[in-house]
């Protein structure tokens, strides 16, 4: 009898290879359960098991490009020259800004700091566009956490707070949060309550037992009086008016909220990035922190790119901030809207940026896409994006978790490892970013003086 | 007599001059001046490289030219003045306990962040997080006076904890937002989710204003506190902005946040 995870007889000619555990880093619930059959002749993944819609895109979708390792100034170049010119460009620049880093391995982010650190620029990933808020917000208030582990074993209130899983993380209800048995919800789905609470109806909404809709840009309306009505405070009459949520639906929330076991809410970028942001995601967690005084509640950040985890807690580790942290006076500083790139950029104040793994151009805004364009670029990327077309060092480079190992973390700050599928001719990020380190340590020395306060 | 800077040369990148203040400059020569140390971007850089310095250093400072790119102008003053004739950066007068600044033209983010004493007043326009704390401190100014004639942006007064805000213009939203105490004028329109978290303190408006669910109504009074204020600020250049029925008209008071203590107030002017 053939053993399963066998390639099939008609496969038994080409070279194939088994990937067990493999894990994808496509988006932040980083599943570490897929079976990948790597055909080693043609350089491809050709199936995937276990991997949901968005993972077998991911996989099946990445070839070897046929692309110049190094292009300067749109010439192709020696690696040994790309780095020669990108560790000249970053220390000349007055402002050098770091930006990326959601989509490569930790062991990459953190040399990435630490180059920063050396030449006093800027550093900043793009947790800044996305759960930023909640990073702010967990600062300033607090977070009652949990792993995802703890929640599928133990939560029986589950409530989504603007987002849409189901197509943003297809195995977050599956594999976590929604369907699975655990130690002490042995029925699965049929012990848990889900809620979802969105502006709109989703392709997540099937999943939820409660709906509630709130109007575009009231979520911290919602949950300031949800917060009110847990502390035994009057609210104001006219709450269904304001929010388009009844005061029934609100009682029977908290009824819910106070008399679980084991609550947990998920925030999405349905509130990080609505008007209000950090204070919105500080209401969340206040909220559950809020709970904690009648059951057990968590509250957890639901992140998108593969390791943007790993991002905020590299630069958390290395610095003390998660984002957005500044160098210029030798030591970190932190203060999103002075130091966030999208800002920096929009104000014209950087004269160099590093970006990895990451591609502002496509999605900042216009006036920050045209300062980008008349300073010097250094771009490291799997692909071709908008913001390589535009710069003046681009590095091609191996994908992570497909041919490259590392180490990233999934949304609830655990560290996982990576087992690559295929080796590929491209370097990977870490060694030009190792490159870059050597050559501006060499530069610096005895030149220029930098600043130390 | 002033100390007068001229800015000759516009900063490529940021350029925090700390160094401008009253309390660095007094008692120095012109050349002393030019050598004071500032940081552009991770460069240190001396005042001389940008400013043309005229006069030696006294208590009153002038700075002439588009400061829009100079952050932390007057950090830390306790005496004397500063007058910028044009726009000003972020973070001027951070840490400030004393003495005046005005800015006759629009300034950046962060107006007086944790100022402690001392009056800023700006004639144009200013950018958010007015007078408040920094992230991650638990408290934002503990006195003085900030006077924006125009309009500001979200966050005016972040975790204040007395001191007085005036917006002449319209505010933001989360005005007064986590506030300990103290005060908050503004004179056009708020925007929404004004005092969310307050603990105590005031804010009060011309104009109507959304009030959070946690907020509550109780009561329609004269706040004689309110009317000497306003007389006070009618002759601090305010005159056009207040007139006879908000000093002698009622206000709708509203106190919350219920969430939090509840001992803070928003008074909205009772047309």
């Amino acid at each position: 009898m053939p053993e399963p995870n066998q390639p099939s007889p008609k496969e038994k000619n080409k070279n194939i290879k088994i990937v067990k555990d493999a894990t994808c880093t496509f988006c932040g619930c980083v599943c570490d359960d897929m079976e990948l059959t790597v055909d080693l002749d043609e350089h491809r993944i050709t199936k995937a098991k276990r991997a949901c819609v968005l993972g077998r895109a991911w996989f099946y979708e990445h070839t070897l490009e046929d692309r110049p390792v190094v292009l300067i100034d749109g010439k192709e170049a020696t690696l040994e020259e790309g780095m020669d010119v990108a560790a000249q460009i970053l220390v000349d620049a007055k402002f050098p800004i770091t930006y990326g880093l959601s989509d490569c391995t930790c062991e990459a982010q953190r040399i990435a700091v630490d180059i920063m650190d050396t030449i006093n620029g800027n550093i900043d990933t793009t947790t800044s566009v996305c759960h930023g808020p909640s990073g702010m917000a967990f600062q300033g208030v607090g977070e009652s956490t949990a792993t995802l582990g703890e929640i599928r074993n133990r939560a029986d209130l589950v409530i989504y707070w603007g987002g849409n899983p189901a197509e943003s993380h297809p195995r977050h209800f599956t594999r976590y949060a929604v369907t699975p048995k655990g130690m002490y919800i042995p029925n699965g789905k049929k012990d848990r309550t889900v809620v979802l609470v969105d502006v709109r109806k989703t392709p997540s909404t099937p999943v939820a037992d409660i709906f509630v809709r709130v109007k575009p840009g009231k979520d911290f309306e919602v949950l300031w009086a949800l917060r009110a009505l847990v502390k035994g405070k009057r609210i104001s009459n006219d709450i269904e008016e304001q929010t388009g949520v009844s005061r029934e639906m609100l009682d029977d929330l908290v009824y819910r909220m106070k008399n679980c076991q084991y609550g947990i809410l998920f925030l999405g970028m349905g509130l990080t990035m609505t008007r209000g942001r950090h204070f919105n995601s500080g209401a969340i967690y206040s909220l559950a922190a809020d709970l904690n005084e009648y059951t057990h509640f968590v509250a957890k950040p639901v992140r998108g790119h593969g390791n943007v985890t790993g991002a905020d807690n590299v630069v958390s580790w290395q610095t003390g901030y998660p984002f957005g942290v500044n160098f210029n006076r030798g030591f970190p500083r932190f203060n999103p809207g002075e130091f966030t790139t999208s800002d920096l950029l929009a104000r014209g104040e950087t004269d160099a940026a590093m970006i990895i793994a990451s591609d502002p151009a496509s999605n900042f805004s216009k006036k920050a896409i045209e300062h980008l364009a008349k300073i010097p670029v250094i771009t490291m990327d799997a692909k071709e994006t908008h913001t390589t077309k535009l710069s003046k060092v681009r590095f091609a480079v191996a994908t992570y978790g497909i041919n490259t190992g590392g180490t990233v973390y999934r949304m609830d700050d655990i560290p996982i490892s990576l087992r690559p599928a295929f080796d590929s001719p491209f370097p990977t990020d870490q060694e030009i970013l190792e490159g870059i380190r050597q050559r501006i340590r060499k530069l610096l020395t005895g030149s220029k003086a930098r600043t130390a306060f | 007599m002033t100390t007068l800077l001229s800015l000759h040369s516009q900063p490529d990148v940021p350029l925090e001059a700390d160094t401008i203040s009253p309390d660095a400059i007094t008692g120095l020569s012109e050349l002393g001046i030019e050598h004071l140390q500032v940081l552009h971007g991770n460069i240190k850089a001396r005042v001389g490289d940008f400013f043309k310095v005229t006069g030696k250093g006294v208590s009153d400072i002038c700075l002439e030219g588009d400061l829009s790119k100079v952050k932390m102008i007057g950090a830390s003053m306790s005496v004397g003045s500063i007058t910028v004739e044009g726009n000003v950066g972020m973070h001027v007068g951070i840490g400030m306990s004393g003495g005046q600044i005005l800015v006759k033209g629009d300034a950046s983010d962060w107006v007086g962040p944790e100022m402690t004493g001392g009056r800023i007043i700006v004639k144009g326009n200013a950018g958010h997080m007015v007078g408040s704390a920094f992230r991650g401190q638990a408290v934002g100014i503990t006195g003085g006076e900030i006077f924006i004639h125009g309009d500001a942006k979200n966050e005016i007064g972040n975790s204040m904890r007395r001191g007085l805000i005036v917006i002449g213009g319209d505010a933001g939203d989360f005005t007064g937002v986590n506030m300990r105490a103290g005060t908050i004028i503004v004179m056009g329109k708020m925007g929404i989710r004004t005092g969310a978290g307050m603990i105590r303190g005031t804010v009060a408006c011309f104009e109507d204003a959304p009030m959070l669910p946690s907020f509550e109504y109780s009561c329609k009074y004269q706040p004689l506190f309110l009317r000497l204020y306003l007389i006070r600020l009618q002759k601090n250049g305010f005159e056009n902005k207040i007139e006879d029925r908000h000093l002698n008209g009622k206000y709708r008071r509203f106190s919350g946040d219920g969430i939090e203590l509840n001992r803070g107030e928003i008074l909205l002017y009772l047309r």
